[in-house]
Parts: C-alpha cells; sequence; structure tokens
C-alpha cells in the first residue's frame, strides 16, 4: 500500500500533521490554485508544505518577498477568478494591512482566503497582536478553528463561503494550533482548475474616490449577509445544560481548554457551553439564547477581549440581565491553558481546583532556580558571529574617536541574528519590526553624535530593508548598513529568497546582489567581505562607518547550518579545530568571550573545543592570543 | 478505549526531540487512537531547550498537558527533563538520558550546572519513579550517535504502560528512515527497550 501522504486523495483515512499541514491540506482540498507567503513563524509550514506537493497538484505556489506582496499577489490571482491565498504570521499581516483594507471593498471572484498565524505568548515575534481586531477593521470575517482537523475544515471550507459571499475570508491560527498536532480525516480533492481571466471592471477594480464610496455599502450588505449565516454555520455550536447558572463562551482553540477544564472540575452537568468558530462576524443568535439561558456568563478567549467586548454590546444592546466575565478572571497576557481557564471556572463557581496549582508552580520555580539558562544561541560556525565581531571592533575603534563614553548604536533587525543581542556580541541595540533597523537608523543619524551600525540578514534586506536604504541616500543619513548575508531565510526553516537563485518550487531564478540594489539605489560606499576573514572584514566596515554619509557593507558567508547538511549528503568530512593545551593560558577565555561559540567548553580549568559540535570554521583561531588553536 | 496518557518530551535543539513525537504521534493513529499535542520551534531550535507534547486518549481535545497531569516525562537531557518537573502527575513517571549537555552560558559563566545526583534527588521527590538510563552512550553502541531519541522512544516502550504496540512503532521508525540507517535506529530502540527493562528490574 502506498504511503499516505498529505496530497493523497484518500477521503476518510487518518493523517498525523502538524496544524500548519492541516491548514495546507484544507487549501488542497479546496482545490487552491495560487498560494503566497513570507515566511513567518508560526505560519511558514503552510506555504512550504503546499510548494513540495504544487508540482504534482498543478498549483502556483511563491515565496513573495514580503507579507504585502503576497496579499496581492493572491487578490491578483481572486480577481482572476481563480482560488487563493495568502499565509503569514500576524505582524506579517500590519505589512500586509494597506491592500487589506481595500480588498474587502472588492469583494472575491475566486475565493480568497488570508491566514494569520497569531502567536500569543510572543513565543517567536516581537508582539502578540491579535489580528482579530484588523478583521474587524476591514470588515474580514474570521474563522478560528479549535482543534487541528478544524483548522483543516475550515480552511477547505474558506474558499467557499468566500465565493458563497464574495467576500474575503481569514483563518485565525494559533501558534498551538499551528504547531500543533493531531490526527486528521482527510476529505476529498477538489481537482478542479480554473482558466483565470481578467474581466475588467473599474468601478469594483479601480480605487479612485467615487469608486470607494460605491463599494463600501455593497461591502456592508455582504458582511450583513455573512452576519445572518454565521449562526447556522457548524462551527458555532450551543451545548445548553439543564439548570446552568454559568455559561461559557469559549472563541477558537480555547474551547478544547474548556472542554478539559469542564470534565476537570467535574461540573459537566451545570454548565452551558457557547463553541465560537467565527468571532467575527459572532453569532449573534446563539449567543442571546446563551445570555437569556444563565445568570452569569464567562468568555474565555486567548489575548484581547474581542468576543467579550461584544458579548457586552450584545447585553446593553438587548438589555439582558446576565453578568459578562472575561478578562477579569482570565489573563489578557500569553497562551491559554486548561489550567487557567479551570482557575477561572473555579473563582465564578467558588469551588476548589482539581490540583494545588500554587504548589506546582512553587516546585517549577525551584527546579528552575536550579538550572542554568538555556536560551537559542548562533549555532557553531554561524558567519553572523563573525560578522559581529568584526563589526564590533570597528565600531568600538571608530567609537572612541568620537569621545570617552560614546558606544556605538547598533539598530537591529529580525531573524537569527537577532540572538546578537546577548551576550558576548551584544551587538542589537533595537528590535522593532522587519527592516525596522534601517529605517530607525535614519532617525537616529540627525540627532546623536556616535557611530550607527545598523544590520538586517539578506532575506529581510528584500523583504523591507530597500525603502530606507534609499532613504538614507535622500535624506543624507550618515549611517554604516551591514547586510548579513547567509543566502537563506534561516531562522525560520531556510526558505529561498530573491538573492538565493531559487525559488519555492525549486526553480532556477535570478539572484539579486544586495550590493548591486545598493549602487543601484546610489550608495556611494558598497563593499562584500567575507567574514571569516576578520582583519579584512574588520578593517573594511571601519572605513565604511568612517565614510561621510550612507555606507553599505555586505558581509557574506553561508549560513553554517545548511553548509554542513550539504557536507554530510555529499560524504565530506568536517575537520574541526582543537586547543593546545600547551599553548593555551588559562584564565585568558579570550575565544569564549569574543565569541560565545557553544561548541568552545570550559571543563574545569581547561578550555576545549567539542570536537562534533566544531563546523572548522577558524574563527576562534583568528582571536586566539595566543595562536593555541589549530586544525588537526 | 484510552481515555488520556499524556507524555511530555523534553530536550535540546538538534536531539531530534520533534522527530521522535512524530514517531510516536503516527504509531497511535496506526493503532486507531487519538492523538494531539504540540511543540514551541523556531527560536528554540538554535541549541535552545526543547518541548515537544503528545497526549493520546478520547479525552483529550487540547494540544497542552495540562500541570499536574504528564504520565511520563522523556528527559533527552537531565537538566531538561527538571525544568518541566511541575508537569508530573502524582503517578508520574520519568524517564531520564544521564548524559547532560552543558548550556554555553555555563562557559559564559552565568549559571551553573548543578550534579546528576542533585537532578535525580529532585525528580525523585516529585516522580512515582526515575528510570536513568545512558541514551548517549546507547546509541553510539547501536552504531549512530544521532540515535538518543530512537533510543529513548525504546525507553519509553520498555516501561510498557503505552497503549500502542511495538511492532506498530518499529514499522513507523522503518518507515521513517532510509534503509541503510534504518537498521541502526531499529537497533537503537531494541537498546533502549532493553536498558529501560533492566533500569526497572
Amino acid at each position: 500500500m502506498k504511503e499516505l501522504t498529505i496530497s493523497s486523495n484518500a477521503p476518510g483515512q487518518r493523517l498525523f500533521v502538524l496544524g500548519n499541514e492541516a491548514i495546507a491540506r484544507g487549501a488542497i482540498e479546496a482545490g487552491v490554485q495560487v498560494v503566497a507567503a513570507y515566511p513567518g513563524t508560526p505560519s511558514s509550514e503552510i506555504l512550504g508544505t503546499l510548494a513540495g506537493v504544487a508540482r504534482e497538484l498543478d498549483m502556483y505556489v511563491e515565496w513573495s518577498t514580503n507579507e504585502k506582496t503576497a496579499f496581492e499577489v493572491a487578490l491578483g490571482a481572486s480577481i482572476c477568478g481563480v482560488r487563493a491565498m495568502a499565509a503569514m504570521k500576524h505582524v506579517g499581516v500590519n505589512v500586509a494591512h494597506d491592500p487589506l483594507m481595500t480588498a474587502s471593498h472588492i469583494g472575491a471572484r475566486g475565493g480568497l482566503v488570508l491566514v494569520s498565524a497569531d502567536d500569543p505568548w510572543a513565543w517567536s515575534s516581537q508582539n502578540e497582536q491579535d489580528s482579530r481586531y484588523i478583521a474587524l477593521q476591514g470588515y474580514i470575517p474570521v474563522l478560528e478553528p479549535s482543534s487541528v482537523q478544524e483548522a483543516k475544515d475550515m480552511m477547505a471550507d474558506a474558499f467557499r463561503l468566500s465565493e458563497e459571499f464574495g467576500q474575503l475570508f481569514m483563518l485565525r491560527s494559533v501558534t498551538r494550533i499551528s504547531h500543533g498536532r493531531g490526527d486528521i480525516v482527510l476529505g476529498d480533492i477538489s481537482r478542479e482548475r480554473r482558466k483565470g481571466s481578467f474581466e475588467k471592471d473599474p468601478d469594483r477594480l479601480a480605487y479612485v474616490p467615487r469608486v470607494a464610496r460605491i463599494n463600501k455599502p455593497l461591502m456592508l450588505q455582504r458582511f450583513e449577509r455573512i452576519k445572518k449565516a454565521v449562526d447556522t454555520l457548524s462551527y458555532n455550536q450551543l451545548h445548553m445544560a439543564d439548570r446552568a447558572r454559568l455559561g461559557i463562551i469559549a472563541c477558537g482553540l480555547s474551547y478544547s481548554y474548556t472542554l478539559e477544564a469542564v470534565k476537570w472540575l467535574g461540573v459537566e452537568d451545570r454548565v452551558s457551553i457557547l463553541k465560537i468558530g467565527t468571532p467575527h462576524p459572532l453569532p449573534e443568535e446563539l449567543i442571546i439564547r446563551l445570555l437569556k439561558s444563565v445568570e452569569e456568563v464567562l468568555v474565555v478567549e486567548e489575548l484581547d477581549p474581542f468576543v467579550e467586548l461584544h458579548v457586552k454590546a450584545i447585553v446593553g444592546e438587548h438589555n439582558i440581565a446576565v453578568e459578562v466575565h472575561g478578562k477579569d478572571v482570565v489573563p489578557r497576557i500569553g497562551e491559554l491553558s486548561t489550567r487557567k481557564v479551570t482557575e477561572a471556572m473555579a473563582t465564578l463557581i467558588k469551588c476548589r481546583p482539581p490540583v494545588d496549582f500554587a504548589a506546582l508552580d512553587r516546585l517549577e520555580q525551584e527546579a528552575v532556580s536550579l538550572l542554568p539558562s538555556r536560551p537559542p544561541a548562533l549555532c557553531p560556525g554561524c558567519s553572523h558571529r563573525a560578522s559581529f565581531r568584526a563589526i564590533t571592533t570597528a565600531a568600538q575603534r571608530v567609537a572612541r574617536e568620537y569621545g570617552d563614553d560614546v558606544e556605538p548604536i547598533y539598530p537591529g533587525d529580525i531573524g537569527c541574528y537577532t540572538l546578537a543581542l546577548n551576550p558576548p556580541q551584544h551587538a542589537v541595540d533595537t528590535c522593532i519590526c522587519m527592516g525596522g533597523g534601517f529605517g530607525l537608523a535614519n532617525g537616529m543619524a540627525h540627532v546623536v553624535e556616535a557611530p550607527i551600525i545598523a544590520h538586517l540578514g539578506d532575506s529581510t534586506f528584500f523583504h523591507s530593508g530597500i525603502p530606507p536604504l534609499i532613504n538614507a541616500v535622500y535624506n543624507k543619513a550618515n549611517i554604516t548598513m551591514v547586510v548579513l548575508d547567509n543566502s537563506a531565510t534561516a531562522m525560520t526553516g531556510f526558505q529561498p529568497h530573491p538573492g538565493t537563485g531559487c525559488t519555492a518550487t525549486g526553480d532556477e531564478a535570478v539572484a539579486l546582489k544586495a550590493e548591486d540594489v545598493a549602487r543601484a539605489c546610489g550608495v556611494k560606499f558598497v563593499e562584500v567581505v567575507d567574514p571569516f576573514d576578520l582583519k579584512a572584514a574588520t578593517e573594511t566596515i571601519e572605513k565604511a562607518i568612517r565614510f561621510p554619509g550612507p555606507a553599505v557593507v555586505v558581509s557574506r558567508g553561508p549560513c553554517a547550518t545548511i553548509e554542513l547538511r550539504e557536507k554530510r549528503q555529499a560524504g565530506e568530512k568536517v575537520a574541526p579545530y582543537y586547543i593546545d593545551q600547551d599553548k593555551c593560558h588559562p584564565g585568558c577565555d579570550a575565544c569564549i568571550k569574543l565569541l560565545g561559540c557553544p561548541a568552545i567548553l570550559k571543563q574545569a580549568d581547561r578550555t576545549v573545543i567539542d570536537a562534533p559540535l566544531c563546523t572548522g570554521c577558524g574563527l576562534c583561531a583568528q582571536v586566539c592570543p595566543y595562536k593555541a588553536i589549530t586544525q588537526e | 478505549m484510552v481515555e488520556e496518557f499524556n507524555i511530555l518530551l523534553a530536550g535540546v535543539g538538534g536531539q531530534g526531540v520533534i522527530l521522535m513525537s512524530e514517531l510516536l504521534g503516527k504509531a497511535a493513529i496506526a493503532d486507531g487512537l487519538q492523538v494531539r499535542g504540540s511543540e514551541i520551534l523556531g527560536m528554540a531550535v538554535r541549541g535552545g531547550s526543547v518541548t515537544s507534547i503528545i497526549r493520546i486518549g478520547d479525552d483529550v481535545h487540547g494540544p497542552l498537558i495540562p500541570q499536574g497531569k504528564c504520565d511520563v516525562l522523556i528527559g533527552l537531557e537531565p537538566s531538561e527533563a527538571l525544568r518541566d518537573v511541575s508537569y508530573l502527575s502524582k503517578s508520574g513517571l520519568v524517564i531520564l538520558n544521564t548524559t547532560p549537555i552543558v548550556p554555553f552560558t555555563v562557559s559564559l559563566g552565568q549559571g551553573v550546572y548543578p550534579a546528576l545526583e542533585q537532578i535525580l534527588e529532585k525528580l525523585n521527590d516529585v516522580a512515582s519513579k526515575v528510570i536513568t538510563l545512558d541514551a548517549t552512550q546507547t546509541a553510539r553502541d547501536a552504531g549512530s550517535m544521532l540515535a538518543v531519541n530512537i533510543v529513548m522512544l525504546g525507553a519509553l516502550f520498555g516501561v510498557e504502560l503505552l497503549p500502542i504496540r511495538i511492532a506498530t512503532v518499529k514499522e513507523t521508525i522503518e518507515a521513517r528512515f532510509p534503509a541503510k540507517t534504518a537498521a541502526a535506529n531499529v537497533k537503537a530502540f531494541d537498546l533502549g527497550y532493553q536498558a529501560c527493562q533492566q533500569a526497572v528490574k
């Protein structure tokens, strides 16, 4: 028997998948034809999965340069009548915000779905914003799954709904759905493939003011129809318990925690539960029925009180005598859990939690206090480590000439290199958003007297680094911009980008060079360095910092993880370095203090290199003052 | 019917924690069980702590193990097991690889790695039983330094609590690896299984 895969047309069969794979599967079942995304945790595997089966299933799949472009790609395809989607992390939706707000006016000819993967607790993000508010602003209906299975089902259905109501839909996932795992029951795969066609319709597609005024009422009418329909959608379900005093309204994944909490507390027969799968628009009739049947209601949802505010509005509008709880007992910050819902319910029901959670917290604190922290670190052999050694050495040299107490400023960005925030690099002073480092550097340059060295990775450069670079040229910002080019979108899983010469589906592409872009944008100082030639790289970066006006240095060294993988596959051996203990000066620790490489360890009073971890990059040999480190 | 069985896998980026949970989940559904789980990817990949969750049973809905409800805590690395000790249930069990991976923060002088005895003592305070094995050495014995996760998977089956058949998980392992490494991985599983059985005796 052939092994079941994500593209198997085997309705009824079960498959164990990652949530993002389930979302991809839903799109496959719906017959999606165009998919675009920019990688971002926790969303990246959606497009990665679809790219792997694009040829087989006759889909067009691309990694776009950024989320705005990704959404526009999907919108363009939808306008031409085919089913299309864009996937991104929550903060990526901010980048796509501009087209998104007008897209909802256009409606959807081909089913159009935006997937936003939110990240409560900001596991891998700069914030934990709630993307439902963006949907609210844009009149975009939202589907929010409670499980991996439902994520698949909703995604498949979203395209149908989008076409039925002629409106763009959003699927809101969260980290614990996208990076959750579960068994899903596969559905039928639609093999319908439409031929795209463009119909000229400027009154719907060309947004001059008059067209905005024509389309807003049409959008509102579409939204009203959707509002009437959600009460009967199967994603919203009301389970009434006889004589329940307490009702729970649970949105998305919170429903799973609620089911477990109710059982844990043993109050299944005393609580009515309304499962919400469409937080926007909400199923008002179901909500009113629940509100009228209980004395108290608890709204359980992750992050902001989005459903709660609407429920409170309904209570006011319909003058219902019921007390509404939500963020007064459920945390607004971070992920929810069965425990947090259990505690909130126990507070309202006035019963004891099934477990002494406070004691467990003390136990955890006690355990953690015994342990050294284990933060993520730049990998052994990472070219960024070499780049930062060169950047900080050069910057310190120049900063001294500005004055004794002047420190260089390092506006940083988002990628693996954000880890240089930590010791020993200490070379990330700001991290706000993609491309933000170059932008902030522009502002700082006009108000502070200090060397400003902004840095970002190659994928981030193409994503949003180019406009602030042009701004620096145009407005004469005296800054140094370093592109840390490791030829990959490494942090999110090594996806290709416009600089790598390869597309999402493995086709050859033009490999753009950051230095060519910088020169074309009018930067007068543009140099490329090999960071592992530490001395030369440091000298060039020093020249760049001293250059009056914007300067660009491309520090190019391939991602060590990719390089190591390729070497392994080719059967090549890695020649690790070792420390000659006769030459090593105990207590010097320069290699450790300057580099923080996970392959260099202290063992008792000796410093040693962990050979299986060493990639043979040789950076430590270059910083050792006693020439004690050599290759075997 | 299985109501709820919770497994927490704790280790360090690069040890194959995620692959181990994938194999477990696949084997569970092959045996007709319902599975839920989750993991944290992204930042954790770069040598940080990695935790993965596998929950089996018909009463399981959410992706996270409630604190105090973990049936088996598998530590691929001693300190990482201790980090998650508060999840254990009163009857919970720990299976521990005794080979530490000292984080680079210790070399930088930030924090001290505790003695193994201290970690074991703390785990023993909470767990109903702590089963130890040197999975790192066992993986080497099986012919693959990378197979620590498979040794630990074998050890997990060695406690004979799982509702999954051993034949099923072995088939899952064989299907997951290319032919030339499948044999070493099955051997790693068997050695882990035996090591656990001996430790239990």
